[in-house]
């Protein structure tokens, strides 16, 4: 590994990072909030730092794929080590872990709480919590990617690593280019969002932090009753909408302005993926319907909320689901693992890994009948080769088992399997709320250190495509090639 | 500038990568995904898996906003017809790749028909770089600027006591000479007074044409000067078809050897005057048969880089005067400069930089790529409006890879020095690093760099 010029985008990033905090530290001076010094702090230290490594490491030639991983995976973790000091600092949580955890838990967008009382929290860590989600969201290296010239060899790496889906693809030829567009398409969808909440009667604040939790497909809020706590079915609706927008590859929008709208309608990841939306909030508002709600209207509305909630891994709630029929439960975990569309802000397997799975499992029964058949998997009719293929199959399978070995360590905590179990599903899969003694109206915050770390840890590697993480950890790469 | 490129081979990509170090949006286009994988990897372009002919494909592209078009493709059919379907689409400029010499003698006819802006031939340029070559009275590899003003020559200095461990400064007879680069070991770097020079380096002189030929007979002794009357060829592929059909018309008495039979023949039929024999190359019985040792040169042609590279050493070792040897791969490049052989000649390159030249148009003259492609040598004619016009070059800051190596002011060759100031309208030719090329541009190019990646190029 090149450690120079790993050290040096380490840099840059930390300069990018200290920059992002400073609209959460003006509002904590206007709200003149116990946490101005905590953040005046932080960003001093993380530009410091920022432009140290910045200046220090000599720029070299280019970045090998594996810089561009430990480039990845470094940054990350030291962009939640710092944005997390200013609620350890300001008192938020009582320990440092606590504030990793949530910050982590911000920047992954999964939007899981160790705190017990959300509304007492100061304004300007509130901005902050939530801002992680929207920096996270899209990714804080493509951010950074959009305002750096190319990095060369082994940015396309970076790319690739922080963006979720198993194929990823450029949209403009320049990486950089790409990074813009992303970022003006997400941009675009953000202030959207903002003016049609503020337009429902919402502060101009907590827009912002409810439009920073949906686009990013975070869940963080600053009321205990998470969306729950208005009243109204119209900012339902549209925090509903912008979930599902979010969950969506953002090429599509991309090609959608450019005037080729029926991309949008011919791909067969969109298509699926409103299809499992449309079908799960039915199957629920008749359960709902019957069993507890009595009412149609409601359990329409409250359905499709909490399905666009859970499949784009966003983790609000208007209802405490956990008091939901059992049959409802298992759908909505069955959702926590779809996930949302690659290229998207959500997490999850995705739903393109599920659609290559099903027509795996449909071309494996073909060949039963006939077993000479030449059946290529099929994508948007372009064949998917079969390393694509057996990556997909690769990242299911370390899915399940990390799924089911962290499972079992968090029941050590001695808790129910059903909590254990959708703990772990709602961090690895970046949603937030499981069911039980992690449900919608509890935390975290009962946990224990070691296993709220390994649930931080789940998160990045949820947020990361798994194996950014994994190959960081293997020691064979820490090797320095000369 | 957009450019597309169809067809990631050898030449795709390396336009590739030199479009990119331009600067431009580049977008490759191969129907073999695994080659865009790979390239993709450690190039910042778009890769698009179709086929060039696909106009659908073309217009989802949006193929009118594109400036350029490269049709490198293996096939020239495919080629040309890419070219004109993207031209027709409303790409500004199509440059085809054709190499079939059939169609290249009615290359006017369908350029102009087919509206193709520039046709390269790979093979006919690396056998015209090989006939310059041969031509010349004195057996290193030259190179011509400021039409033929300006030479730069690379010169095997060897155990030669006049350079072998001395100090630049220290040299004699370079008075009117410019060392702009050395490359020992395939390492080129641009030296200053106080370099040493090693055993076995290879020096990359610049200078007045008259300064060379004189440098060149001071050092000559030991080469052959006499003329080239009798060369041999081995390989009768489109490279060996018109080198031999060049020199023939020189009244050079060409040996060609081929394998094929069938291609003997047809060879045979075209080509008047030239000895056609069947057999194989390395048969070095069946060469010293043909008399190769009595040859004032030998030329490796063959489809193989090694086959080329092994039989001019040969022909070397049995006293043949110049050999020369095509490689299409870059892999050989840091052992080729340690091997006694006089010439090695990339098609690749030789095609890139006519590209290049092609496509910066304008104000650059020409542009030579150094074998290995690690560096090249550009001439330019100074614009009026370029910030560094007036100024003396010690006062412009060039980064360490850059070297400008001879200013033409009115027919004249001024060597530069420290205190040399560039003045509208000169033609200055100047070596650059391929790393250092962002230097280039952003001295003789009115560009605005942003605050951010002018940090980011200085830090």
């Amino acid at each position: 590994m090149n450690y120079g010029i790993v050290l040096k985008v380490l840099g840059s990033i930390l300069i990018v990072l200290g920059f992002l905090m400073i609209p959460s530290f003006v509002i904590a001076l206007v709200e003149s909030g116990p946490d101005r010094t905590p953040f005046l702090i932080t960003i001093l230290l993380t530009l410091a730092i920022g432009f140290f490594l910045f200046f220090k490491e000599r720029k070299e030639k280019s970045i090998s794929a594996k810089d561009g991983l430990a480039i990845v995976a470094f940054g990350w973790v030291a962009a939640s080590l710092l944005g997390a000091i200013p609620l350890y600092l300001s008192g938020v949580t009582e320990n440092y872990v606590d504030a990793f955890f949530e910050i982590v838990s911000g920047f992954t967008t999964t939007g899981a709480t160790i705190l017990t009382d959300v509304e007492s929290m100061p304004a300007g860590i509130a901005f902050w919590r939530s801002f992680t989600h929207w920096i996270g969201g899209m990714g804080i290296l493509v951010f950074t990617l959009a305002l750096l010239p190319a990095l060369g060899i082994g940015g396309f790496q970076i790319f690739k690593a922080e963006s979720p889906g198993p194929v990823t693809g450029k949209i403009a030829p320049r990486l950089k280019d790409t990074a813009k567009i992303l970022y003006i398409t997400y941009i675009t969808i953000t202030l959207a969002e903002v003016l049609l909440l503020y337009l429902g009667g919402m502060s101009i604040y907590e827009s912002f932090i409810h439009t920073f939790g949906t686009v990013g497909t975070g869940g963080f809020s600053n009321r205990a009753d998470s969306v729950g706590a208005y009243t109204s079915s119209y900012i339902h609706m549209v925090i509903a909408f912008f979930m599902v927008a979010s969950g969506v590859n953002f090429a599509l929008y991309y090609s959608f302005f450019r005037g080729r709208v029926t991309d949008l309608l011919k791909d067969e990841e969109f298509k699926l993926y409103i299809g499992i939306i449309v079908i799960a909030t039915l199957a629920i508002t008749v359960d709902l319907w019957l069993v507890s709600y009595h009412n149609f209207f409601y359990s329409l509305r409250d359905s499709f909320f909490q399905v666009a909630s859970i499949i784009t891994t966003t983790g609000y709630s208007t209802a405490d689901f956990d008091q939901w029929p059992t049959f409802t439960k298992g759908i909505l975990l069955l959702l926590m693992f779809v996930g949302a569309s690659a290229g998207s802000t959500g997490g999850g397997m995705k739903v393109i890994r599920i659609l290559v799975m099903l027509k795996l499992i449909k071309r494996e029964v073909g060949k039963l009948y006939h077993p000479r058949a030449v059946m290529p998997v099929k994508v948007n009719n372009k064949v998917m080769n079969n390393e694509t293929i057996a990556r997909i199959n690769s990242f299911l399978a370390l899915y399940i088992v990390l799924f089911i070995v962290s499972t079992l360590l968090v029941s050590l905590e001695q808790i129910d399997l059903i909590s254990a179990g959708s703990a772990v599903a709602a961090t690895l899969g970046n949603i937030g709320p499981g069911l039980e003694l992690v449900g919608p109206v509890q935390n975290y915050a009962f946990f224990s250190i070691p296993t709220k770390l390994w649930l931080s840890l789940l998160m990045l590697m949820g947020r990361l495509e798994l194996f950014t993480i994994i190959a960081l950890i293997a020691p064979k790469n820490w090797r320095i090639d000369v | 500038m957009k450019a597309m490129i169809v067809g990631a081979g050898k030449l795709g990509t390396k336009l590739a990568e030199f479009f990119v170090a331009e600067d431009m949006d580049v977008t490759v286009m191969d129907s073999n995904i695994k080659v865009l994988e790979r390239l993709n990897e450690h190039l910042d372009v778009l890769t698009v898996t179709a086929n060039g002919i696909d106009i659908k494909m073309m217009r989802d592209l949006n193929i009118e906003a594109y400036d350029l078009l490269v049709g490198s493709t293996e096939n020239d059919e495919t080629n040309t017809l890419i070219c004109t379907l993207a031209k027709k689409l409303g790409c500004k400029q199509t440059i085809a790749r054709i190499r079939n010499p059939e169609y290249m003698e009615q290359i006017d006819f369908i350029k102009s028909e087919l509206g193709i802006d520039h046709i390269i031939n790979p093979d006919l340029a690396t056998a015209v770089a090989m006939e310059k070559y041969l031509m010349k009275s004195y057996s290193f590899y030259t190179d011509d600027f400021a039409s033929g003003k300006v030479q730069m020559v690379d010169f095997n200095i060897g155990s030669n006591y006049e350079f072998a461990n001395r100090k630049i400064m220290d040299l004699v007879g370079l008075e009117n000479l410019l060392i702009t680069a050395i490359s020992s070991n395939g390492e080129l770097t641009i030296p200053n007074g106080s370099t040493r020079l090693n055993e076995g380096d290879i020096i990359h002189i610049i200078g007045n044409t008259k300064e060379i030929e004189k440098f060149s007979h001071r050092l000559g002794e030991d080469y052959h000067r006499k003329l080239i009357s009798k060369v041999m060829i081995l390989g009768g592929g489109n490279v060996g078809y018109y080198l031999a059909k060049r020199l023939c018309k020189n009244k050079i008495q060409v040996t060609l050897i081929e394998q094929d039979r069938q291609r003997c023949q047809e060879l045979s039929e075209k080509l008047d005057n030239v000895l056609i024999i069947h057999g194989d190359g390395t048969d070095i019985h069946l060469l010293e048969e043909e008399s190769l040792s009595s040859m004032d040169a030998f030329i490796g042609v063959t489809g193989f880089d090694e086959e080329n590279l092994l039989m001019a050493l040969m022909a070397k070792q049995s006293g043949v005067g110049k050999t020369i040897a095509k490689i299409s791969r870059s892999n050989y490049i840091k052992i080729i400069n340690r091997l006694n052989i006089d010439a090695a000649i990339n098609p690749v390159y030789i095609t890139a930089s006519s590209i290049l030249k092609y496509i910066r148009g304008g104000k650059v003259v020409s542009v030579s790529l150094l074998l290995g492609g690690n560096a090249e040598v550009t001439e330019i004619i100074l614009d009026k409006d370029l910030p560094i016009i007036g100024k003396s070059l010690m006062e412009l800051d060039f980064p360490k890879g850059m070297i400008i190596g001879a200013i033409v002011r009115d027919n004249d060759v001024i060597i530069p020095k420290g205190n040399s100031v560039l003045l509208e309208n000169d033609r200055i030719v100047v070596f650059c690093l391929s790393d250092d090329l962002s230097g280039l541009k952003m001295f003789f190019k009115q560009k605005k760099g942003g605050f951010l990646s002018e940090l980011w190029n200085r830090s």
